[in-house]
């Protein structure tokens, strides 16, 4: 895989590779989208069969209304995961924020993404701010219980500079023999 | 009279043994005569992932039995949800078959066939469940085999992320029928494994409704709220739990872990559900604190092996972490008390499902290379990743001709022919229950970028799975030896013959019993020139808390195996008279003199893939008088979780040798932290010693180093990988007080022999082959640990 893909690079502070996606409900969305009118956007790889994603459903779903300065689109990008069960899903577990479909798990590569859920914090002039995980994942009544991403939207928001700007990402993995193999049942 | 029905067992066993072996072999050269007369060939499995399905009777037999286990574990048992399972089952049947083109005459043989494999089948699961029962007893044997049947039927689904189909058809039964409470907590179970803690907090809390399953759902929702960090609510569970049962010693351990997370136990608990800690409280010679945070280390993920070395050769020890859902993390040592993730864009990030990191430059180009191996308890393929020399990695498992497809939970470079090339060594586990041994793997190195697969050759068969596997040279002839800790099985020492070839010398050097061996290394625990053998074993949860309750484990326990090399060719287990009868489920760890008393510590990372265990990472210091003595506790180390590739370095450049461990484990749902705890002071001088082979393999993987100092020997060997993780190829010499180093002898691979004298103390040198002299590395200084 990475023998062939030739990645624009990506580091902090430096722009994020452009992407156009369809929405799994259809309509065609590019990521200036998300950033129009915005201080800056969260991108989250997610997937809809991923165990993780889950817990951060509710916190997907509110984060327009905590955020109204930060757009968000979730890119769904595991392999074999179709829009038609995406969209099973979202009506499923009532999700209300963007899911764009990502054939081919082509922009996950482009940004080095290689598990669920990843979240990306740019700036309008599509600039990486973070990378990594949401939180520490842990539950919110754990004492150990820490918070990546709000920080740093908050310190991006104030204009300061971030605490940590990157945190090793967990998850599920977006494309894994595993998931080619026969199914074990 | 129970010596005599201690040796009737044994004969009878014996017996079973040997007839189970017979019956395997006989039935298999059956198997191969009836298929050579059809002229028919089927693939050998192995050798490319299985896609498609099995291509082979045998591997079709085996699939067949695994699927149904799982089906059968999986469903429902409800006459409504029969026809499902029947209809599961007839899938199954297609699936593990679906390769026998029946147009084709010759494949009539097949049903022919079938009889012969199921036998074969049969007998080496048989040879398997013997093993265990020997070593567990026939107490513990129901409880053993439960736990390994639910891991092996459950891993593949988890890790293939099938897990939501087995939420749907319990929540549907739940749906029809909201008071079956059986199912209830099955899915409270399911929701832990997936990492919902406190929704399965509430399944289980509703299934402890039912006075049939109360004792358990408790327990299991003890469980969930101490993940969710629901301390207080975990509590009251664990506390229910074992007022319905006092015997469930396992809830006890969950009370002691919230005690632990609380500072105290909640005054709801009473005395007799509490445990007091009588392990680890040993007086240590060093104190250590959690920096992981501090210098950036601080991975979350189900981390597997832990590596560390040094990948763009600025002389600080980097570190690369596996883990089994997600990419490697590659860690630069920035030198100034700080790591850097500089995984994004080196291509060890896109080398998912890893499970074990070895460390070798396996083409001398000055670069340290990396091989990947993949769930040990699954099947995967392992990658090679050539060190490109510029922070980037590149996957060249094919074009090296390294490629095989199986359950790896260990590999190791050894340059077993001398030839100044690394070879690489594969042992392979068991990826399902019913499978068959797939054999381990040596590649042999061409020495122009490709390797030769010449395990048959060289005589490395071997019927039992295999989980450790460690080099040595443990004859002091100058050729590496291999030792094999096989899980339920006889644990194997291969003496290396010098021409290629391995004799199985097992039995005449003592290790003829059966064993659940975990991963094991080569040692010289005493200092006299003869490596000894350190193999950890796995232990019930059970006698993990009786172990911590009453501060030893349980008579008929089985504690982690030392060897002594008795200079003979043959070794004695001393794990008793060396004070080590604690019992962990020790899966990985290391040894290094962490005290800088100059004798060897070990490091144990403990735990098991369920999700209702959690246990403490065990320090053992060596006293240096034939002692080992437990120090997790006074020693500072709060944690429990799951160590894998529990690791030793001194990744600072100041003598302190800090351990290292990735946590985690098999189910998405257990995330747990890496952690990196460094001395908090030096504890005795040292010297840090590394080398770069010419004519020997440039990591210099087998080279013997010895010092005296003060009239005081040790002795090291460079291993090239026994564990999850693998050890720096700097080599760490604890000098206690002493002020000097007298004289400092390499053996190196290449049979060459270099001495040198007036060594410096605190010091990291390097001496290259056949150089007359060392050079130094960096100068240690104060550093101020930072994110």
């Amino acid at each position: 895989m990475s023998e062939t893909l030739v990645r624009e690079l990506q580091e902090i502070g430096g722009p994020v590779s452009e992407f156009s996606l369809q929405l799994v409900e259809g309509g065609a969305r590019d990521l200036r989208h998300y950033v129009n009118g915005k201080k800056g956007a969260v991108v989250v790889f997610w997937s809809g069969v991923c165990s993780h994603c889950v817990r951060y459903d509710a916190y997907l779903n509110d984060f327009t209304s905590r955020h109204p300065d930060i757009g968000l689109v979730a890119v769904a990008s595991r392999h074999g995961e179709t829009p038609e069960q995406i969209q099973g899903t979202i009506r499923e577990r009532n999700l209300q924020f963007p899911i764009v479909y990502d054939p081919g798990s082509a922009v996950a590569r482009q940004w080095y993404t290689q598990q669920t859920p990843r979240v990306f914090l740019i700036d309008s002039d599509l600039r990486l701010h973070y990378r990594g995980a949401i939180d520490n994942f842990k539950y919110a009544a754990d004492p150990e219980y820490q918070a990546y991403l709000e920080p740093a939207i908050a310190s991006f928001l104030a204009g300061e500079p971030l605490a940590r700007n990157e945190t090793a990402s967990f998850g599920c993995a977006i494309q894994s023999v595993y998931y080619i193999l026969p199914k074990p049942i | 009279m129970a010596s005599i029905l201690n040796s009737l067992f044994r004969l009878s066993a014996c017996m079973a043994e040997n007839g189970l072996l017979l019956m395997n072999s006989a039935m298999q050269s059956m198997q191969t005569s009836v298929e050579k007369l059809a002229g028919v060939e089927f693939e050998k499995p192995g050798m490319r992932p299985p896609l498609d399905g099995p291509r082979d009777v045998d591997s079709a037999v085996s699939d067949l039995a695994n699927r149904t286990i799982r089906i059968a574990r999986t469903s429902v048992m409800e006459p409504y949800q029969l026809a499902t399972a029947a209809g599961d089952l007839v899938r199954a049947v297609q699936h593990s078959f679906g390769f026998v083109d029946w147009k084709n005459p010759r494949n009539w043989i097949v049903p022919l066939e079938i009889p012969l494999s199921i036998g074969t089948m049969a007998a080496q699961s048989g040879l398997r469940g013997l093993a265990t029962f020997q070593v567990v007893g026939a107490k513990r044997f129901p409880q053993f085999v439960a736990n390994v049947v639910e891991m092996f039927c459950e891993v593949h689904i988890y890790v293939s992320l099938q897990y939501k189909e087995i939420i749907q058809v319990h929540t549907n039964r739940l749906s029809q029928a909201p008071d079956d409470a059986v199912t209830r907590m099955e899915l409270g179970r399911i929701l832990i494994k997936c990492g919902r803690y406190v929704e399965a907090g509430r399944e289980l809390r509703l299934a402890a409704k039912d006075p049939a399953v109360a004792a358990g759902a408790f327990h299991e929702a003890a469980v969930a709220h101490y993940r969710a960090g629901m301390y207080e609510e975990g509590a009251r569970d664990g506390v229910a739990a074992m007022n319905l049962n006092p015997e469930n010693e396992r809830a006890r351990a969950w009370l002691w872990q919230i005690n632990r997370k609380m500072g105290r136990y909640p005054d709801f608990v009473p005395d007799e559900h509490r445990m007091e800690m009588k392990v680890g409280y040993a007086r240590p010679k060093v104190e250590f604190e959690d920096v992981a945070d501090k210098i950036g280390l601080d991975k979350t993920s189900a981390g597997r092996g832990l590596a560390v070395f040094d990948y763009n050769n600025d002389g600080n020890l980097d570190v690369v972490i596996a883990a089994a859902h997600a990419g490697c993390s590659l860690y630069r040592n920035n030198g100034d008390g700080s790591f850097a993730d500089v995984s994004v864009g080196s291509g060890l990030d896109d080398c998912i499902n890893g499970f074990a990191i070895t460390i070798g430059d396996y083409d001398n180009d000055g670069y340290d290379d990396l091989f990947v191996t993949r769930l040990g308890f699954f099947v995967g393929e392992g990658s090679l990743y050539h060190n490109n020399g510029d922070g980037t990695f590149t996957d060249v498992t094919k074009k090296a001709g390294v490629n095989s497809w199986g359950p790896a939970f260990t590999a190791s470079w050894v340059d077993y022919d001398c030839d100044g090339h690394l070879d690489l060594f594969i042992a392979n586990n068991l990826g399902g229950l019913f499978d068959r041994k797939t054999p381990n793997r040596l590649f042999h190195n061409n020495g122009d970028g490709t390797f030769t697969e010449v395990s048959e050759k060289a005589g490395l068969r071997t019927i039992w799975p295999t989980i450790g596997s460690c080099w040595g040279d443990y004859n002091n002839d100058g050729l590496p030896d291999l030792f094999l800790s096989n899980a339920m099985g006889r644990s194997q020492l291969y003496r290396n013959n010098g021409d290629g070839t391995f004799t199985d010398v097992s039995t005449e050097a003592g290790f003829d019993d059966f064993c659940i061996g975990s991963t094991c290394f080569w040692i010289d625990y005493d200092n006299d020139g003869w490596l000894d053998l350190v193999q950890f074993t796995w232990s019930d949860h059970e006698d993990v808390v009786h172990t911590m309750k009453t501060g030893a484990g349980p008579a008929d326990g089985r504690p982690l195996r030392l060897y002594r090399n008795n200079r003979n060719g043959t070794f004695t287990m001393i794990s008793k008279e060396a004070g080590i009868d604690g019992c962990w489920g020790t899966m990985s760890g290391n040894a290094g003199d962490f005290d800088n008393d100059g004798h060897v510590d070990l490091v144990l990372g403990n735990g098991s893939p369920r999700m209702d265990r959690l246990e403490p990472l065990v320090l053992l210091e060596n006293d240096g008088a034939g002692k080992y003595s437990n120090i997790t506790f006074s020693a500072g180390l709060p944690t429990t979780g799951k160590g894998h590739g529990g690791n030793l370095a001194d990744l600072f450049g100041d003598g302190r040798l800090c351990v290292l461990v990735a946590a985690g484990g098999a189910y998405p749902g257990e995330l747990l932290t890496t952690s990196c705890f460094r001395p908090k002071r030096l504890a005795g001088n040292y010297l840090n010693v590394r080398l770069k082979g010419t004519k020997s393999n440039r990591s210099a993987i087998g080279a013997r180093v010895s010092i005296e100092s003060e009239g005081k020997h040790q002795y090291r060997e460079v291993t090239g990988g026994t564990n999850f993780g693998c050890l720096p190829f700097e080599q760490h010499f604890g000098l206690a007080k002493a002020t000097s180093v007298e004289r400092l002898e390499i053996r190196w691979p290449s049979g060459l022999v270099q001495r040198f004298e007036d060594l410096p103390i605190n010091d990291t040198i390097l001496i290259t082959e056949g150089e007359p002299s060392w050079a130094e590395v960096y100068r240690p200084a104060e550093v101020a640990l930072t994110a």
